[in-house]
């Protein structure tokens, strides 16, 4: 009944091939799924910033740091910047470095041929600039649990049917990326030789995902059919705004002045 | 092919963003009217489709690896109204969720990677299609369409980046934003995307088709009926084609150069070669010789200092007590 | 063949694996009974090579599995091939577009010539009863013919471990005996045979060892299946009857 070769044991050499593809496909669906469960979860105890007003604040220190020409307000905003900073968690603060000076040195890279012919200038504010606004856009995520930050968009003015969706894609993310991390393991497990079709393999999984899909939002439809949704998708009133909050608003109504009077 | 704040001026920003206001209205209103209710958790997944498709790295010959944007492919698995407002979404999450930045430029995002390339795409896909029959046809058509699209979409950045130079300097004529004019962003944005990024694009995006066809072929959206006549490929080769005229039209909009800025570096003082430019852009009260503004006096600029130091302090002390936890942590544990 | 010492593993910030010591030899057939969140499929995973322990130390076949281990790519292929792993989820297993493909991606990865491929892959469909089923998607198949294509995938490539994940969740009466059967063959031609289960009632006269883990992710209790599973009060006493 047995075929005699899975009686025996085989002495196997395997032909070399690269797996570079599989294992930083990996390694990126790691990453985004790790920070998904970091950042869903209700762990914060600590009440914070409301999030509408950490979403204005970052719009509008990005949106004034890329407009600033004085170096002078620049460097405000680079305060500012490092003042949030140091009143966040060690981790926090290590990540969006590191997002910083990534960005900062990749900037750098791609500009510095302008700076042979005299833009020097140029290549130095643009870096500091991109500095301070990834900080800044890195800061947000990394300080604000996520369903605050979808909420928080909801709250101006937007159709609750953008904030389901949004909610949802995030949701399906983690689902869809969790089985194409499963799919990208079981593709490993079995590269056991030389792999001639590795796009192929790949596209496989992207493949399945897709019909995956398919099931996975017919099952949401089903669930939402069964619960009656009419559309409105919002519940409870949105909290009154601290101290904390007020200060905050104040401080990016000063940096506006500031710009008015300065910055240009 | 994501497109960072600070590259692009924020007024330029602006425009795309308006420009992709009245798309992403009648994209709305189409997908509402072609799925009704199930459109929620459709745009959903569609957008969660679209994030994980550039997330996978997709090996090029010659061992390294790329990411493909996937704007072509759900534009022919779901259509191109949704394909745009599932990429749109899914940059979103990216820039606002996973801290990528492009908040500033996600209007000029959205119009490269979910207008231009998804629409583009389908465009070219469905017009070879309908004239080429058989597996043979469909295969070039869907290779046609992604490599061309995401070209194209490339091309889109490449003149958003290379107009900052005119569109955006200061007094001096110095480049605020992206530095490099036309003749250099085209170029740098067209050769790495014809010769990998759009083979990688097309390759992913094929096989994927294929793999959908083979095991369920109900799944990809019905084209609607209705020849495309050979008048619009044309137009839309001509608009495609139209900014590379911008780099034969002239100096005012193409050859603006690197001669051109040494000579109008240093408050109109032509140099007379560019180790002085050089020179005079590394001397630090050149750069900061706005610090004390008129009307505000220095200690303001002391004051900004001091409390930037402050803060420096407080980050590196936090991040040395991080240090140090974690090197207890592994003393006392293992870590593989 | 399989040890491990003092092996511990935690999964963001979650306890997994405390204190794992397991010593596995060639051709024993051991089962992994535990409660749900034990850690039996997390070991898996660690045996397999998808996740490296925190503390202590994994060897296979006198080699120690580390993380330098697995980056040499001449080992990392001959470990996949010598230890199997069939998922719990047969969904994610599977990513090619026929059942046929599915199976014979693992013989032409070996380099194996195209007639030793399609015999091979005619033999796993033929053991697993598949046969029929060698043109069609696997996307379409119901959960047991899934499982057998899962199986076949993984049994073409010979491995001389085989490690399974609650295999029989999901099936209907006649798949489980199916499997069961051939689990048994498999364990008389020399494999050596791992299963996480919860269900052990299947398993009984299949494995000859068991391996007990406790809700608080330790091993409770190693020794013969049998006595195990006799033994009323201790199967009680740990949410595993």
């Amino acid at each position: 009944m047995t075929p005699a070769w899975l009686l025996r044991n085989e002495a196997y050499t395997p032909p070399s091939d690269s797996d570079a593809f599989l294992d930083r496909s990996v390694r990126s669906f790691l990453g985004v799924l790790s920070l998904i469960r970091s950042r869903t979860g209700y762990t914060r105890e600590r009440r914070g910033l409301d999030a509408r007003v950490k979403l204005v604040s970052t719009f509008v220190l990005i949106l004034f740091t890329s407009l600033a020409q004085r170096p002078l307000f620049v460097g405000l905003c680079g305060t500012v910047l490092l003042v949030s900073l140091s009143l966040c968690a060690a981790e926090v603060i290590v990540e969006v470095l590191k997002a910083c000076f990534a960005a900062g040195a990749f900037t750098a890279v791609i500009l510095l041929p302008s700076a042979f012919w005299g833009n020097t200038a140029g290549v130095l504010v643009v870096t500091v600039k991109v500095l301070i606004c990834v900080g800044v856009a890195r800061l947000l995520p990394a300080t604000t649990e996520w369903r605050a930050v979808t909420r928080g968009l909801g709250s101006f003015r937007v159709p609750d049917i953008f904030v389901l969706v949004l909610d949802l894609t995030l949701r399906y993310i983690a689902i869809l990326g969790a089985l194409s991390l499963d799919m990208l393991y079981a593709l490993r497990l079995r590269s056991v030789g030389r792999n001639h079709s590795k796009t192929r393999s790949l596209s496989g999984i992207a493949g399945t995902l897709f019909l995956k899909s398919r099931v996975v939002a017919e099952a949401t439809y089903a669930a939402m059919e069964c619960r009656c949704f009419s559309g409105t998708y919002r519940g409870g009133q949105p909290q009154a705004l601290g101290v904390a909050d007020a200060f905050v608003l104040s401080a990016d109504a000063a940096l506006i002045v500031v710009f008015a009077l300065i910055g240009a | 092919m994501h497109i960072p704040d600070n590259y692009l001026s924020p007024a330029t920003c602006a425009v795309m963003g308006a420009v992709m206001v009245p798309v992403w209205t009648v994209a709305v209103r189409k997908v509402t009217k072609e799925v009704e209710r199930a459109r929620v958790p459709l745009l959903g997944i569609g957008a969660a489709l679209s994030f994980l498709v550039m997330m996978f790295n997709v090996p090029v010959p010659g061992g390294t690896t790329a990411h493909a944007v996937g704007g072509t492919l759900l534009a022919i698995v779901l259509g191109p109204w949704s394909a745009c407002i599932s990429v749109s979404i899914a940059l979103l999450v990216q820039a606002l969720l996973f801290g990528d930045g492009g908040i500033l430029a996600f209007g000029a995002n959205c119009f490269n990677m979910a207008f231009v390339l998804p629409f583009l795409g389908y465009f070219i896909y469905r017009f070879i299609s309908q004239r080429v029959k058989g597996q043979a046809g469909e295969y070039v058509a869907v290779v046609a369409g992604s490599h061309v699209g995401i070209n194209i979409a490339a091309l889109a950045a490449a003149i958003e980046f290379g107009l900052q130079p005119v569109l955006a300097h200061n007094a001096a004529g110095l480049p605020l934003y992206c530095p490099y004019p036309l003749s250099v962003s085209i170029p740098a944005m067209l050769i790495p995307h014809l010769a990998v990024a759009g083979v990688v694009e097309a390759g992913f995006t094929a096989a994927i088709v294929a793999f959908i066809r083979r095991v369920s072929p109900g799944m990809i959206r019905e084209a609607p009926s209705g020849k495309i006549r050979w008048i619009y490929a044309v137009i839309v080769v001509m608009i495609c084609l139209s900014p590379l005229g911008l780099l034969a039209a002239g100096t005012a909009w193409g050859e603006w150069g690197p001669e051109e800025i040494a000579s109008v570096a240093n408050s109109g003082k032509a140099l007379g070669y560019v180790p002085a430019g050089m020179q005079n852009g590394l001397k630090l009260n050149a750069l900061l010789q706005d610090y004390s503004v008129k009307g505000l006096p220095d200690i303001v600029g002391y004051i900004i200092s001091a409390v930037a130091g402050a803060a420096i302090l407080v980050i590196l002390f936090r991040i040395f007590s991080l240090i140090g936890k974690s090197g207890r942590d592994r003393a006392r544990g293992g870590t593989a | 063949m399989i040890t491990l010492s003092n092996v511990s593993y935690a999964y963001e910030g979650n306890a997994a694996l405390c204190g794992i010591d397991i010593d596995i030899p060639r051709g024993s057939s051991v089962a992994f009974i535990g409660p749900n969140g034990s850690g039996k499929s997390t070991l898996l995973k660690l045996l397999n090579g998808i996740v490296l322990p925190d503390a202590g130390r994994y060897s296979f076949d006198g080699e120690l599995v580390t993380r330098d281990a697995l980056r040499n790519q001449a080992f990392v292929r001959r470990f996949h091939k010598r230890i199997g792993f069939l998922f719990q989820n047969s969904e994610a297993q599977l990513f090619c577009p026929s059942v046929k493909e599915e199976v014979a991606f693992g013989p032409r990865q070996m380099g194996l010539d195209e007639r030793e491929v399609a015999d091979r892959t005619n033999d796993c469909l033929e053991l697993l009863d598949i046969a029929r089923l060698a043109q069609r998607s696997p996307w379409h198949l119901s959960e047991g013919e899934k499982r057998k294509v899962a199986f076949a995938s993984v049994l073409a490539l010979n491995p001389e471990v085989l490690a399974l994940d609650e295999p029989l969740n999901g099936l209907d009466p006649r798949t489980k005996c199916f499997l069961r059967e051939l689990v048994v063959s498999l364990r008389d031609a020399g494999k050596t045979i791992l299963c996480a289960t919860h269900d052990f009632h299947y398993v009984e006269g299949v494995f000859s060892d068991a391996v007990v883990f406790s809700a608080d992710h330790r091993i409770v209790r190693t020794g013969g299946l049998e006595e195990i599973v006799a033994d009323r009060g201790f199967l009680e006493a740990n949410n595993l009857l």
